[in-house]
Order: structure tokens, then sequence, then C-alpha cells
């Protein structure tokens, strides 16, 4: 009778592990799974290409650039063939609009109220706001910076940094785009805007000395890849970013694309002590 | 009087560190007398209790407390050290084959099955190969229930504690190389050389350098009881920083620190009485409350972490077993032995939480890996808790110590010029089982007051030997009757009577022999005194008749071997080797015969004799 329970038992057990297994059609892999918009393709929404060292080529043909390498990278860790990008404004795309894109990638803070429209990955940077000036515009403090006639992208969160942290005597003029303000900088219509810090030195950097990153605000910003609200692919994307952490992508793709200058001006560049409302 | 109006009186909501603490104490005070109330082990109260106060509760601790984890950090460190102190390294060498078998077994069946379910659901090799390890380990959070019971020294559970260090050590291993594997620059050949070197350097700290560090500092600065407890802490916190350092996690380090200090800290010594007292009554509870910290009822119920944890209790529960059925046919452990042995191995909570957070921190899993991770550590603590408990009864209690000669020492002395060397031998005879030594300050009552100060003379000699001897005055009518009692009543393993000369032409018919004559255990006449011991030989009849309860002869050669080494002289009786001691030299004389103990002439000064009549 024992030997029989004991057979039954072990008979029992095995029978559990299979219909557990068997039950598991729905499990996905142990760093969760991702299922494409379209088959084989990675479809990413960014609000503009080229973006100095973040997306370089064109929206149809993209070459390089650090968001651009790590859709790539995640690409090849969902084993998709390709990535596809998608121009969508960025106002557009905080306000959950992804154009049917997998993911928003263009240095994205997660707020409560994004993320009200969209899901958030875990954080891939975090970068303090950076003051971009033309060359030879100095903002050694808060009262210098409060005279300046600042410029934003439209629903950014510097848009809300500018006015809370630096409060200048004119409101920050808003653009649509980041190209449309930076030719505005370029031209004075503004004197001042502001990017988180790698794109802040990456901008500079390809400004030809134009372009001056001189100061940047306390309380880095975290940037992370928005998808759809409700999308079944978050756990895969969180894997992959922490994955990306841990083995060095990330730091390698910001060396190649941003230059070794991104670490160094965390502390090279100055604090600009602000009144934080 | 005019009081304020109540407007005036400002009260604010409770926090900061003193509302914190009150409320994780209250846990620990509270939580385990109520489930034992309701017949549930008090274990659980403090995980029910942990959950309620904790985020996922009542957020009475928020997600962003690092207090109570840290503290939860240290208790199972602390946990793994009093393991390691307490591991009955005797019992482990006895029974090796069977503790090496066991860990084999309990090791490679979880970790066999868990990566093998790990590939049945896709999952890639490595992150396969981390679920193998995280089901494999253990911890022995259990150990203080059958340790409370008596059954520390069971074959059974020393096993299971022998075996822990095999299991987690091997499922360290596999996290470290699969870590390495995902992470920046780890190379095969890296990690390899990594893993290798990092245990070798740990095993070189803590078995190596450890033991003579705490040797030293228990002899030089541990005359105070409080630095003597915060030199043990200190010694496992420094293993695991070593580990750390290496890449290995530090509970592994603070486990090897407690076999280091198995020797120096006796099970039943003072020391170990506050290691247990602070472990149990705060280090311990305070781990278990924060793993109850990490309990979130929401995600754990959902369909797809139930499903994964019912795979991986499957799997880890069914290793346990199946080791458990294997070594008990293989090495013979009774039924009850078996299901204590499952039942201590089956908690997972330490290595399992360590190779969960670092597969979610490499990518290699996902949220719902942990979540069923944490359902597998709270099902195997109950499962666990309900194996201890039913089998702990069944188990009979083990042999007592008292049987091996070092077990339990009782040093009686009337003149404490004898203590700095009767404690010396105490200690050595005593170190290879790890065992306790007590001292005693005989006097009649007369002398009681004068002699009381002299008391701080034995601890200190004590200290000096390395041994936190607690040495007691005792008043008595008769010296022989009361040491009779006090070895009787203390379960004496060997008792050393210290007398300064010897009585007359012979040892016999001293106090000595009349508390040889009376007591069941064997008794050591010390005569003389010396400060240091160079040479160590015995002098025995060539052919004698067995007579007493013991084998003199044999127990001589065994003492002189403990204080000596194994290169001691035994020397057959002829004038010769009875000719006078020099200053430095031990002899022991089983006292078989008249004939011998005549030809012993008092030791001169630095020269000690120990006699050990054969009652």
């Amino acid at each position: 009778v024992r030997r029989f329970r004991r057979r039954s038992l072990t008979a029992g057990l095995g029978c559990c592990a299979l219909a557990l297994l068997g039950g598991c059609g729905s499990i996905s892999g142990s760093a969760g799974s991702f299922t494409p918009a379209h088959p084989d393709v990675l479809t990413v929404a960014t609000a503009a290409v080229p973006s100095a060292g973040f997306w370089e080529g064109t929206p149809s043909r993209p070459t390089g650039g650090f968001e651009y390498e790590l859709s790539r990278q995640l690409a090849k860790r969902f084993g998709l063939v390709s990535v596809r990008v998608r121009i969508v404004h960025f106002h557009r795309l905080v306000e959950g609009h992804l154009g049917g894109a997998d993911l928003g990638i263009d240095l994205i803070t997660p707020t409560e109220e994004r993320e009200k429209q969209l899901e958030f990955s875990t954080p891939y940077l975090k970068a303090a706001p950076t003051v971009v000036v033309r060359s030879g515009t100095e903002v050694p403090d808060l009262a210098s910076a409060q005279e300046l006639r600042w410029g934003a992208v439209r629903s950014t969160t510097f848009v809300e940094r500018i006015a809370d942290s630096v409060d200048p005597e004119e409101p920050a003029v808003l653009f649509d785009g980041q190209r449309e303000m930076l030719a505005a900088l370029q031209a004075g219509r503004v004197e001042a805007v502001m990017f988180d810090l790698p794109l802040a030195v990456a901008t500079a950097n390809h400004s030809a000395g134009r372009l001056e990153a001189v100061a940047q605000l306390p309380e880095p910003e975290a940037i992370a890849v928005a998808l759809p609200k409700g999308s079944p692919n978050r756990q895969a994307v969180d894997s992959a970013i922490r994955a990306f952490a841990a083995d060095g992508t990330i730091e390698r793709l910001l060396e190649r694309w941003v230059g070794s200058e991104a670490a160094e001006a965390e502390s090279a560049i100055p604090l600009l002590h602000t009144t934080l409302h | 009087m005019v009081l304020p109006p109540p407007a005036a009186i400002s009260l604010k909501s409770p926090n900061g560190a003193a509302w914190e603490f009150l409320v994780l104490f209250l846990v620990v005070i509270v939580g385990p007398p109520l489930m034992k109330r309701a017949r549930v082990p008090g274990i659980i109260g403090l995980l029910i209790g942990g959950f309620a106060i904790g985020p996922y509760g009542l957020d009475l601790i928020g997600a962003g407390n690092t207090t109570v984890p840290d503290l939860g950090q240290l208790g199972l460190l602390y946990l793994m050290f009093v393991a390691g102190v307490e591991l009955d390294l005797g019992l482990v060498r006895v029974h090796r084959r069977a503790v090496v078998g066991f860990g084999a077994l309990t090791f490679a069946l979880p970790m066999l099955f868990g990566t093998a379910i790990g590939l049945a659901l896709g999952w890639i090799v490595p992150a396969a190969l981390l679920l193998g390890a995280l089901l494999s380990s253990h911890t022995l959070l259990l150990y203080p229930t059958a340790r409370a019971a008596g059954l520390s020294a069971d074959r059974g559970v020393a096993t299971a504690v022998g075996a822990t260090v095999l299991t987690d050590t091997a499922a360290l291993v596999v996290l470290a190389a699969v870590s390495s594997s995902q992470t920046a620059g780890g190379s095969g050949g890296s990690i390899a050389v990594q893993i290798v070197v990092g245990l070798a350097a740990l095993v070189a700290f803590t078995l190596g350098l450890l033991p003579r560090l705490a040797r030293l500092a228990f002899r030089y600065l541990g005359t105070d009881r409080v630095v003597r407890y915060l030199l043990a802490v200190a010694s496992f916190l420094a293993a695991g920083t070593v580990a750390d350092v290496f890449g290995i996690e530090p509970i592994v380090g603070a486990f090897f620190a407690g076999l280091a200090l198995n020797r120096l800290v006796p099970n039943e010594g003072p020391l170990m009485d506050r290691i247990d007292f602070f472990g149990s009554a705060v280090f311990v509870p305070i781990f278990l409350v924060s793993v109850g910290m990490l309990l979130d009822p929401a995600v754990m119920v959902e369909g797809e972490t139930l499903k994964l944890a019912g795979l991986f209790v499957l799997a880890s529960v069914g290793g346990k077993a199946a080791s458990a059925g294997i070594a008990k046919l293989a090495f013979g452990y009774s039924g009850p032995q078996a299901k204590l042995m499952l039942g201590l191995t089956v908690p997972q909570a330490a290595a399992t939480l360590a190779a969960t957070v670092v597969g979610f921190d490499i990518g290699l899993f996902d949220q719902s890996v942990v979540n069923a991770a944490l359902v597998l550590i709270l099902a195997s603590i109950l499962l666990g808790t309900f194996l201890v408990e039913r089998s702990v009864p069944t188990v009979p209690p083990p042999e007592d110590d008292s049987e091996r000669v070092g077990g339990r020492i009782l040093v009686a002395l009337t003149d404490p010029r004898q203590a700095a060397i009767a404690f010396e031998l105490a200690g050595r005879v005593a170190a290879p089982e790890g065992g306790i030594v007590r001292g005693l300050l005989a006097c009649p009552r007369s002398e009681a007051a004068a002699l009381t100060p002299r008391l701080a003379e034995l601890d200190a000699a004590a200290f000096a030997a390395g041994i936190d001897a607690e040495s007691r005055l005792l008043v008595h009518d008769s010296l022989a009757e009361s040491v009779v009692n006090v070895a009787t009543e203390a379960g004496a393993s060997l008792v050393i009577v210290g007398r300064p000369t010897t009585p007359g032409p012979s040892a016999f018919g001293s106090e000595g022999e009349a508390i040889a004559a009376a007591l069941a255990a064997p008794v050591a006449i010390l005569v003389g005194e010396a400060s240091a011991i160079r040479e160590v030989e015995v002098v025995r009849e060539p052919e004698r008749i067995a007579g007493g309860t013991f084998d003199a002869d044999g127990l001589a050669i065994d003492l002189a071997r403990r204080i000596g080494g194994a290169g001691v002289e035994v020397r057959d009786l002829d004038p010769e080797a009875l000719r006078e001691l020099r200053p430095g030299q031990l002899r022991l004389l089983p006292a078989t015969s008249w004939q011998l103990l005549a030809g012993a002439a008092d030791p001169p000064d630095g020269a000690v004799v120990l006699i050990l009549p054969d009652n």
C-alpha cells in the first residue's frame, strides 16, 4: 500500500508539473516577451531626425546615433530584423500618440501626467537639464539667466523647469520641434535653450563652436522608453534596459555617439543655483 | 494652573526612526505568540507581520526605507555565521561522506530540475541556469528550531547544516558565473579566474588568517565580554566584506567566518550565549520581518506568477525531497531524520533572494519571475516549518557531549596561582571538540570573603588562554563533595583539580582521589605551577591489569596529545622515567599503582604533573 501511495504521489507530482508546463503557453521568456506591431520590425517613434548624436541620417535612412543604436540593440534582443522610424511631434508623443509605433524613444522623461497616457520602461539615462547658448553668452548666475530670452520645445518638461527654476523676466518662447528652436537660437531670436545633458553636449559638439553648454540645473531627470498604454511589451523592454545597463551597452553607445565629454560634462559644466518653487 | 487652549497643542503623525523601530519590534514581540496561539509556527508571524507593516500592507515602513532591509541583511549574515559557529565539525568530519553526498544531491537535483524547467519554458541558457541555482540553494531558517529541541548534534541535522556549505557555495558560484557572463567584460576565462581567486582568498582569510587574528584578539582585547561579542560580530562582517570584494555573496563569507571561529566559540560557552541571544532576539527576527515586507499579495496571486511559482516549488521541493530520500537509503538515516533534513533544506530565502535580485538587475528575469520567487520563498518556509515542527519530536536526542573528554571541562582550584597553567591545559584539551571550560575557586566558608576578590585572577588567566570560563566561587564544607556535586550537575566530561603541591607522599588519599572515586567522569589532579609547557611526556607501567572505569593509560595519552601534539613521548615506568622534571615539562601519570605514585616526586618550579587516578 505504501509503495502504491508513493508511486501515486510521484505520478501526481509529475502530472502537476506537466499540467503547469502545458498551461504555461502564456508564460513568456524569463525576461518578458516582445510582440511587435509589424512582424520582424521594431517601429520607433521619435520627434526629430537628425538630432545631434542621438539620431543621425534621415527618418527613412537613419545611419546612427545613441537612440537609434539603442533601438537596434532592442530589435536584436527581441529577435527582430530591422528598425523603422516614425516621426511624431514631441507634444503628440507625450500625449500617448505613438503613430502605431511599438515604442517612443526621444529623451522622454516619465511624469505623472504622461503616465496617464503612456507606459514607461525603467530609465536608461539620468541627465541634468543643461543650458545651451550661443558661444560668448555667459550665464554665471541665476540673475543673468533670468535676463535671457528663453526657448523650449512645446510639452517638454523644460517648459516647466524654465518657468519654475529659472523664472525668466519674459516667458519662454515655445517651439514645435528641436530644429526650429535651434534655428531661433542661432538666429538670436532666443538666447538660451535647455536640453538633457548628453544632447546639450552633442548639440554643442556638432555646432562647430557656435553653441556652448554653459550651465546645468540641479535634480537630474530620468529618461525612459515610452510604450503605448497597456502595452504587453513593457516587461521585455524593462528587462532589456536593465541588461543594457548591466552589460555596459548604454555606456558604450553614449561614448560612441555623444563622446566621453558627456561623462566629463557632469563635473565640468557648472551648476546653476536656481530658485526651486 | 492654566492649561493652554487645545489649538496651541501641536501633534503630528508619528514618523522617524523611533516610530519605525517601535513598529518593527512590536511585530517581533507580538507576531510569533499570536501565530502560536493559532497553532501556526511563530516564524510565520514574523513574515505576516513584515507584510502588514511593509509597503504592500499598512505602509508603516515605506518602500524607500533602507534601515530595515539593511538590518535584515545583517540578520541574514548573523544567521549564516551562527550556523557556521554552531556546526559540530567533529560530527561533520565523522559523517563527511554523508555531508558531501547529501550536499551534492540537494544542490544537483533542484539545479537539474530548475534548469530543465527553464529550458522547457523556452528561457535562454543563462536564465535557466540561474533558475536552477535559485532553486538549489537553501537557508537554515529553521535551524534554531532544531537547536532549541537539543538536536544540533544530531547526525541528520549536522549533515543538513554541513551540506549547506556545499549547496550555497555551489549555488552562489553559479550565480557569480551567470552574472559575470551577462555583465561588462565577462568572458568564460575571466569569470572562472574571478571565482577561483575569490574563493581562494576567502578561504585563506577565513580559515587561515581569521582564527589566528581572533585568537590574538580574544587573548589581548577580549578581557571585556562586550569586546569579545563585538569581535565575533566584526569577524563575520570582515569575512562578508572580503567575499563581497571578490564578487562572492557575503553570506558565504559569514558562514566561513562561523567555521573559522567554530573552535574558539564553544556552543555552550557564554560568548555563544550572547551571540544566540542577540541573534534570536533581534537580528534574525528582523531578517524575517524584512523578507515579509517584500510580499505583495496583489502580484503574488496573478495567474502567471502562480503558474511559475508552482513549477518553482515542484522543482525545488521535489529535488530536495528526492535528495533526502536518496540520502536516507544511501547513508542510513531514519525516517524522522530524513524528514527533518528535508525540513531544514527546503526553506529558501537568502541565496534565493540574492539570485533573483541579481537575475532581475541584469535583465535575465522580469517582474513575474521575481514575484514567483517570492511565492516560492513563502511556500518553502511554510512547508519547511511544518516538516521541522512535525519531525523534531520524533527524532531522539543525540548522545551527550560529555562522553567526549573535551566537551565540558571543570577546573576546580584552591590556589589562584595555578589558574594560568590549569586554563592553558584545559583550553588545549577542549579545543578539538570546541568544548567549554568552567572555573571554580574552592574555599572553606571562613576564607570566602578573602578569596572572592581573587576570582578576577581566574578570569584574567582564562582570558589569557583564550577562554571565557565565567569562574565562580565554590564555598564548601567538604571540597570533594562540593566538586563532585557541581561536576555532576554540569555534566563535566573532565575535572581538573588543582593542588599546588603533592599532599604528602602520594596523591592517593587526597581530595582529588576522593573526587575521582565519587565521580563518573575522569579526574586529573594538577600538581605544581608553570607559566608555559614546552615538553609533554606520559609515564606508565609497561604491563598493568586494567581495573578502573577508565583506561587511564589511554586517557593520559589522549590528553598528552591534545596538549603537546602528536609527538608526545610515552615512557614505561623505570627509575630513569621518574627523574626530576625540568621547568616547562608536563608529566602525565596514569595513577595505576602505588609504586608509580610513590616514585613521583614533587615537581620543581615551572614544571607540572597531571595525575590521572584510575578509579
